[in-house]
């Protein structure tokens, strides 16, 4: 029989129970992005290899041949197919574009990552500035709550911060790659034996330390003389002033830490993070260079949510409650069990009508296995 | 509740040691049943004991919030951790090693055979350090045989005191990277159980300094 049962490594059917969640909170997220102004778009899937390569690794892409055999491949994220999308068109400036869409992620999967995956996002294309960033984190936070993922952290961190500490310190490209994976893991046995002076190490190690809010930003600032890391500060500073508006201060810290894996961010990034899943089920930033690739200068900030993670971290802090379809189920005589069961529905209880002639017993068995909570056996019997 | 993966063997009782220096109450963790979930409600600690190389596995997947792994299992699995502590045990070097001939001369040789456990360290050292395509072949154990039975020229091992190279005629050629046990932590541990973590590390650090 090979394969023919099983879902390939990496990907999932959603079961009944799980599927019907899914759909309520993918409408709950869509309503999020419509209420904030962003429309939804829909990309095919499939996109050229062209489209990707200069933004992800090839063997992480899908990648297959058309009858022409022009090289595809399958959608890998929400923002590059959105900027391809606007960057091809003479959209006045900014356009805010959602989606809710599968991705497709060849590689390691795991630990409820999967290679096929749901995520929703937004992306704000042709804005700059903290009070852009803000919106989209705002929008990040809100959506996570939207879902009921109510303990949440958001790690900020920027990227011209680094960019602008490493010139700084006056360190070549080969010493930044090191520092940079170093920082990323929070790996302060390699800093500490790296060849700079005590005071330069210690910045550097302020960086690997958990953060804080408005007070990592104060205790770093001093060190600072690089005019792209100061703004970058000060970019982050507004963004929390912003967050405290919202309210949102008590998601948020700042995590100096956060400039690895994805290359094309360029400012602010964040992650957010929950119990019980070990991958954050957030992820976004500023990339005001992706553009730049499809030929427009076009400054954008965006953001994605996981949905296959988030609904995993719901099931696993006992915050999931699988979803029934019809809770009545009528049987017996026929013509009259379809008039009960269209009445029903007309006024919006999902009813099953019994297409089968259970007789009765058989039909509170069947009932009584499915959890359908009501079973209504019409006439003929007397 | 904080859960720790620990690697079987000494190595896990020696990472007991410096937590209980710090203050740490461990009884639960010294339980010599084959029991290999143990845990100290009291004391907010649950320790697991895995195959060490496997604690990277349980550390990023979230199984385990800390992990202790010897510093050559995370260059060969390159996880997505964060690696915040050198905890000094287990001290040894990953080298390249061959017939004692050979040394100085490893270059000399075109498409090298290389006998390993660790096939991602040897490309990566063969490959991004040295810039040299090689022929890996992966082993399991006993890794020593291989220069020995004519079945790769080279080996990349851990060296600990080098007595069984010298034994065989082999010797270190040149040293790849330096090993020892780090503390690991799932990176939404961290941020998620910060509360916890961040003065653990901190009276560890303390702990190690002391020493």
């Amino acid at each position: 029989m090979g394969n023919k049962f099983y879902t390939p490594d990496g990907f999932n059917d959603q079961f009944p129970g799980i599927c019907g969640v899914k759909r309520e909170l993918e409408s709950k997220l869509r309503n999020l992005f419509l209420l904030n102004g962003y429309e939804e778009i829909e990309t095919p899937g499939v996109e050229y290899f062209d489209v990707y390569k200069e933004f992800v690794k090839e063997e992480e892409l899908y990648k297959f041949t058309d009858s022409k055999g022009s090289l595809l491949c399958n959608r890998y994220d929400g923002t590059i197919p959105t900027v391809r999308f606007c960057a091809g068109r003479n959209y006045t400036l900014p356009v805010r574009f959602s989606y809710i869409e599968n991705m497709y992620r060849s590689g390691k999967a795991g630990g409820g990552k999967l290679s096929g995956f749901t995520q929703g996002g937004i992306e704000l294309l042709g804005a700059s500035g903290a009070k852009s960033d803000a919106e989209v984190l705002a929008i990040a936070i809100k959506s996570a709550l939207e879902i009921g993922i109510t303990d949440l952290q958001v790690s900020i961190g920027q990227v011209k911060f680094f960019k602008g500490l490493m010139n700084q310190l006056g360190i070549d490209e080969e010493g930044q790659s090191k520092i940079k994976n170093a920082i990323a893991n929070r790996d302060s046995v390699t800093i500490e034996k790296l060849d700079i002076s005590k005071e330069d190490k210690e910045t550097l190690l302020m960086l690997t330390e958990a953060g804080g809010t408005y007070d990592t930003i104060d205790q770093i600032m001093p060190r600072i003389t690089d005019e792209g890391a100061k703004e970058a500060l000060s970019n982050l500073k507004e963004i929390l002033d912003i967050m405290e508006r919202y309210g949102f201060l008590k998601y948020v810290s700042v995590d100096l830490s956060l400039i690895e894996s994805i290359d094309y961010y360029t400012g602010m990034v964040f992650k957010g993070y929950t119990y019980e899943v070990g991958f954050p089920i957030i992820s976004g930033g500023r990339y005001d260079d992706v553009a730049k690739s499809f030929g427009k200068d076009i400054q954008a900030v965006g953001f994605s949510l996981s949905l296959t993670l988030a609904i995993t971290a719901l099931m696993r802090q006992d915050k999931f409650v699988p979803s029934k379809c019809a809770s009545v189920i009528v049987g017996g005589d026929f013509e009259l069990a379809t008039a009960t069961a269209e009445a029903l529905r007309a006024e919006g209880t999902p009813a099953i009508l019994d297409t089968t002639g259970m007789d009765e017993e058989t039909l509170e068995n069947y009932a009584k296995e499915k959890g359908i909570e009501t079973v209504m056996y019409m006439g003929g019997e007397a | 509740m904080l859960t720790i993966a620990l690697p079987k063997g000494r190595l896990a009782d020696q990472t007991l040691d410096i937590m209980e220096k710090a203050g740490y109450d461990v009884s639960a963790a010294r339980d010599k049943s084959r029991k290999l979930i143990l845990e100290d409600k009291d004391a907010g600690l649950r320790f697991i004991l895995s195959k060490p190389s496997d604690v990277p596995t349980y550390v990023e997947y979230g199984a385990a919030d800390i992990g202790v792994v010897g510093k050559d299992t995370l260059l060969e699995e390159g996880r997505q951790l964060y690696e915040v502590l050198d905890l000094g045990l287990g001290k040894c070097r990953m080298c390249v090693a061959g017939p004692a001939e050979l040394k100085d001369k490893l270059d000399e040789i075109p498409n090298k055979r290389v006998g390993t456990k660790y096939p991602n360290i040897t490309r990566s050292y063969f490959e991004g350090v040295k810039g040299e395509s090689v022929e890996i072949i992966k082993l399991n154990g006993s890794v020593e045989l291989a220069p020995l039975t004519g079945l790769a020229e080279v080996i990349v091992d851990i060296v600990e005191s080098g007595r069984t190279l010298y034994e065989n005629g082999l010797d270190v050629l040149e040293t790849v990277a330096d090993i020892s046990a780090r503390l690991v932590v799932n990176r939404v541990s961290m941020k998620m159980k910060e509360d916890e973590i961040k003065p653990m590390i901190t009276k560890l650090k303390e702990t190690l300094a002391e020493e």
